[in-house]
């Protein structure tokens, strides 16, 4: 087991080092850092002058590994826009987007797994059709047109919630819906996938066949075999809801550091996209791995592979 | 499925048409203006930040020396009782007594003589430099008087004196710095700042003590909070729902439609900015189709503007022929001027070798719609373009390092009421000069550092007509700016674009 | 001992078994309908489209559909933002969320395809070095490198494809290597590679048929993928540029209207909506189809 931990962990490390190194490559090539640090006004002596200054000159290598000393200790450097800490501002947005994804993420898991499994309980019954029928709705709405018919209905029209903002817990209400509806289809589909496989198995025909009650085979047997690759899956949506927050944190003004990730990259403001595109595949890489070693304890066959 | 979807959006539609939204007395019940704005600020910082939302909050919070009438563009005293102009590059200002800061402290000659010292230091980087980088340094002659001393002939000083120059508390500043003020910041003006969200928002209250003598007057609503908020279907919902009292930039189709309901208060004013189409006259980028004048003549006639800004553009916007907006100083009116006339177009074409028009890039940052239209009329002259729609600091960057044969922008002047902040901007030889014609920079050069009107008049007037005879860059037209808000206020917005919080009412 | 005779055999061949399954199952039937239907109206667009899509008119913008008071036959679907007819846009715009969807999965299955079965095949190193090209790509912020993509090179239909195509390879990716590395332990590949087969016949002979079905369902699905997510990229301004009728972009520039006229961006929403779903239940369908075929 400590084998295996340790893989994954150096896997993971270097997953994380790639992607950020690949961002810092297209940032740079996307834009150019001295200009984007002296900002609309400089001249053209301003720039080179920054240029110099900050080694915006140096082979590209060199800037990486430079970049990547100073986060190492923790220093992200400072935003070009806002002229603050980057680890500080990341920090003060993370909050906002963890409650968002944490409760979107409950909800979509809350949504779909019952579902999914009355689905695979009874196939091709009325259940399973508005299963799969939801869950392609899921896919193909644009999140800012729910997002808003939300608002116009629950806000203006109803007064029932308040329309931006996170001020409150009820302010997190109609993010959560929007973003949790977008991660719900997948989970809910490999649940169903899942748990009718394994339903069709030879160990559950026996643990029937012994006469056990059908729901200690459902839950004991069956969901926790089914419930592997959800795992994975689920982590995997979670960091996509980093990225897809985007547009939910957009529209009820939020502030979360989905916002800040794209009002950053159109600003040109690279090191809160750097510290962002690091936080946020390291957030990724945990989650997998945590469900990767879920995954192992939940089934052993997995570790010796 | 797929009714309920369209059922649902129709049925929004027809609540908001039918005026079925009811509005909460929100604001005026305690005396709160709630504003949203649609982008963050990077700080509320006066000097280092440039949107124009900054501007905004700079007015309410701090005092300049001097303050621009938006009604009659006259100077009026301020922080400054009096001023006089000991040479043509010092002036010396008498300065008021019994103002105090919203934390307490005393407004004298040290608070006038620190800030403007430290702004003429570029080690400080306040922006944009063009506002700071003019004079030489402040000395204090008394407890209540100092001097400016001007590093050369400046006409527009008392113009940036009177508006975007304000007064910081020299004890507070030398303490806490650009980081301090940007979470804390301290003025003089009739706002002061209760809490501050970076990039989030920011909650005001009227400031009881202050100096009743100033010509921006006594604030009258007692709590303003602004909010930033992104998306503009989100200001308009929050608008209905009561949350939100005022918001600004609404797009016309919206505010035509809001006005028609009747459920809240719109206004429309014009703005200085005025949109503009720049060329490659020179071959900076390339050699390329617009280094022809006749090929930019053809262009000009090719465009309905008069037909765009009535359709599109909408609101008090008007076609402009000078690359400056009528009001501001120097923007001669009388010069040569392009009618909408496409057969002229295509002769001036077939002219320059191109009887079959030909291909360009086309580069635009905004108002992607008027971009589209102009689109439709070059294509029905013969020329197809491979557009490009970057955010604006790609824009800035790639026109700046002279990518770009051809391209639509746009100007504000930062409002500053002078030919200087906008066709030298862009034909004094500098980044975004595509012509660097030596007759134009000549001309705005000496309209740019002569202090006798007359003489700068007739320049900027000279550079202004070469500029159209030549179509360096193209005048298209002004802009507007719709704003709407709860019936409960009055508010009238200025030309400027600068709104006045502390001139709004409760109705 | 039953009778059997030729003709219950004959019934039983495995077309005939094919064919009744595919018609018998109602989501491929409706699902194959409409994407025929919108096929057909992306080929003959230039035939059934009543005005030029691109042809403004500004003296017309945001004219209604028909069923409202203020719209007319003229315009039966209303007009856009610069008076351009709101079905001749639909109508050319299935054209473009067809090439967008086709051409993508066509890049995307390639690259997937080709590395999930070299990794599948293969195993170790190369096992190795796919599942982390996987879980970088997985890792990838998708806005930042469309965002880079444009700013380089400008956007295109040619370059939202390629960007679509080389993001969505990873499920292809995924599913190729564990439907090959379950057809590599069968016994009549251990047959072909006994016999002394080359790995490229082997590949072509053996694999390559067996994981053909995998391969369809997948298709299909990413097709369906890549059309959703070229509206999302049109919405943040980095998908198919104007005046091109794309859906995607018709909902985008519709957004600010929302409020206001609600059927522009509920009429290309509802096309969208109608396709991926579509798609989706053709690949749900094939996938019912295909599977029992392919357990063992």
């Amino acid at each position: 087991m400590l084998y295996y931990t340790l893989k994954r962990l150096g896997l993971a490390g270097l997953v994380a080092l790639t992607v950020s190194f690949i961002s810092f490559g297209l940032l740079y090539i996307s834009s150019d850092p001295a200009i984007a640090m002296a900002g609309e006004t400089a001249s053209d002596a301003d720039i080179e002058a920054i240029r110099q200054l900050y080694g915006f000159d140096r082979p590209i290598l060199v800037q990486y590994f430079d970049w990547l000393q100073r986060a190492m200790s923790g220093d992200l450097g400072k935003s070009y826009y806002f002229r603050t800490d980057v680890s500080a501002l990341i920090a003060e947005r993370l909050s906002t987007t963890m409650t968002l994804g944490v409760s979107a993420i409950t909800f979509a898991i809350v949504l779909s797994v019952p579902l999914g499994v009355a689905a695979a309980i009874r196939p091709n019954s009325v259940i399973d059709r508005i299963a799969l029928f939801l869950s392609v709705m899921g896919q193909a709405l644009p999140s800012f047109w729910f997002a808003l018919m939300l608002i116009v209905f629950l806000s203006v029209t109803f007064r029932l919630l308040p329309t931006s903002g996170s001020d409150t817990w009820q302010h997190f209400i109609m993010p959560t819906i929007v973003l949790g509806y977008y991660a719900a289809p997948a989970i809910m589909r490999l649940t169903r996938t899942g748990m009718l496989e394994v339903l069709s198995t030879d160990y559950i025909r026996t643990a029937r066949a012994k006469g056990l009650r059908p729901r200690v085979v459902l839950f004991k047997h069956a969901l926790r075999n089914a419930v592997i690759p959800v795992v994975s899956l689920t982590a995997v949506q979670f960091g996509f809801m980093l990225g897809g927050s985007i547009v939910v944190e957009t529209i009820f003004a939020l502030h979360g550091a989905g916002f800040l990730a794209w009002e950053s990259i159109t600003r040109n403001d690279l090191p809160t996209v750097q510290g962002l595109i690091l936080v946020f595949s390291l957030f990724y890489i945990v989650l997998t791995f945590f469900a990767d070693l879920l995954n192992a304890w939940l089934d052993p066959r997995i570790r010796i592979n | 499925m797929i009714v309920k979807k369209y059922f649902s959006t129709f049925l929004a539609g027809t609540l908001l048409a039918t005026g079925f939204v009811s509005v909460a007395q929100a604001g005026k019940s305690d005396d709160t203006l709630n504003v949203a704005i649609d982008r963050e600020l990077e700080s509320i910082d006066n000097y280092y930040n440039t949107a124009r939302e900054g501007i905004v909050i700079s007015r309410m919070v701090w005092d300049g020396l001097l303050y621009r009438d938006p009604k009659t563009n006259e100077y009026l005293p301020n922080l400054a009782t009096s001023y006089k102009w000991v040479d043509s590059k010092t002036i010396e200002f008498d300065l008021r007594q019994g103002v105090k800061f919203h934390n307490g402290e005393k407004f004298d000659a040290d608070d006038v003589v620190f800030t403007l010292n430290y702004l003429a230091d570029p080690a400080n980087g306040a922006k944009p430099a063009r506002n700071v980088n003019w004079w030489k340094n402040a000395e204090k002659l008394g407890e209540y008087k100092v001097q400016l001393n001007l590093k050369k002939e400046f006409p527009a000083a008392l113009e940036f004196l009177s508006g975007p120059i304000v007064m910081y508390p020299n004890d507070y500043y030398s303490e806490a710095g650009p980081e301090g003020m940007a979470l804390k910041p301290v003025g003089t003006g009739p706002y002061q700042v209760t809490s501050v969200e970076p990039g989030k928002r920011y909650k005001f209250k009227k400031y009881d003590g202050y100096h009743a003598s100033s010509p921006k007057g006594s604030a009258s609503i007692g709590n303003i909070v602004i909010r930033t908020i992104a998306e503009s279907n989100t200001q308009l919902a929050e608008l209905f729902s009561g949350g939100i009292d005022w918001i600004w930039k609404v797009k016309p189709d919206q505010a035509k439609r809001i006005a028609a309901q009747g459920a809240f208060t719109t206004k429309n004013s014009s703005t200085m900015r005025i949109g503009y189409l720049n060329f490659d006259a020179m071959g900076r980028h390339s050699k390329n189709p617009m280094n022809d004048v006749r090929v930019r003549r053809a262009i000009a006639h090719a465009i309905d503007r008069e037909g765009i800004v009535k359709a599109l553009v909408q609101g008090e916007s008007m076609v402009v022929n000078s690359l400056c907006f009528p009001s501001q100083f120097g923007c001669a009116q009388d010069i040569k001027s392009y009618d909408y006339n496409p057969e002229k177009a295509k002769k001036l074409l077939a002219e320059a070798g191109y009887p079959n028009g030909f291909e360009t890039p086309f580069l635009a940052y905004r108002n992607r719609d008027f971009a589209e239209a102009m689109i439709n009329n070059l294509n029905a002259v013969g020329i197809t373009t491979k557009f490009e729609y970057l955010k604006y600091a790609a824009f800035r960057d790639k026109v700046q390092d002279g990518g770009s044969p051809f391209n639509f922008g746009t100007w504000g002047s930062y409002s500053i009421n002078d030919v200087s902040a906008i066709t030298s901007h862009f034909q004094s030889g500098g980044k975004d000069d595509y012509s660097k014609d030596p007759e134009v920079i000549k001309q705005l050069g000496i309209g740019d550092t002569s202090v006798d009107p007359a003489v700068r008049k007739a320049a900027y007037k000279a550079a202004l007509s070469r500029i159209s005879e030549e179509v360096f860059m193209f005048p298209l037209w002004s802009y507007n700016t719709w704003y709407a808000f709860s019936k409960d206020v009055d508010f009238n917005p200025t030309p400027d674009e600068i709104p006045r919080f502390f001139t709004a009412k409760w109705l | 001992m039953s009778e059997i005779n030729s003709k219950t055999l004959e019934s039983q061949t495995k077309s005939s078994v094919f064919r009744r399954r595919v018609f018998g199952h109602q989501g491929v039937m409706i699902g194959a309908a409409i994407v025929l239907a919108a096929v057909l109206i992306a080929l003959s667009a230039p035939l059934i489209a009543p005005h030029d899509p691109y042809y403004q008119d500004l003296l017309n913008r945001l004219v209604p559909p028909v069923w409202d008071s203020r719209g007319s036959w003229e315009h039966i679907l209303g007009t856009d933002h610069l008076g351009r007819d709101y079905l001749s846009r639909l109508i050319y715009g299935a054209r473009i969320s067809l090439l967008i969807g086709v051409g993508a999965a066509l890049i995307s299955g390639l690259i997937g395809t080709v590395l999930g079965v070299a990794a599948g095949y293969f195993g170790g190193r190369v096992d190795m070095i796919v599942t982390f090209m996987i879980t970088v790509r997985l890792s990838m912020p998708v806005v930042l490198v469309a965002l880079a993509v444009v700013a380089i090179v400008g956007g295109s239909l040619q370059v939202v494809i390629m960007v679509l195509g080389f993001l969505l390879w990873d499920r292809f990716a995924v599913v190729m290597r564990s439907s090959t590395l379950q057809i590599r332990s069968m016994d009549y590949v251990a047959a072909a590679q006994a016999v002394g087969c080359s790995t490229t016949r082997i590949l072509t002979t053996e694999i390559m048929p067996n994981v053909v079905n995998n391969l369809i369902v997948i298709a299909t699905l990413e097709i369906a993928h890549a059309i959703i997510l070229e509206a999302a990229l049109s919405f943040l301004g980095l998908g198919v540029q104007p005046p091109l009728p794309s859906w995607g972009l018709m909902v985008s520039e519709g957004k600010d209207m929302m409020l206001f006229e609600p059927w522009l961006i509920t009429i290309p929403g509802v096309a969208l909506f109608l396709l991926v779903l579509a798609i989706n239940l053709l690949g749900d369908g094939a996938r019912d189809i295909t599977a029992p075929e392919n357990r063992n």
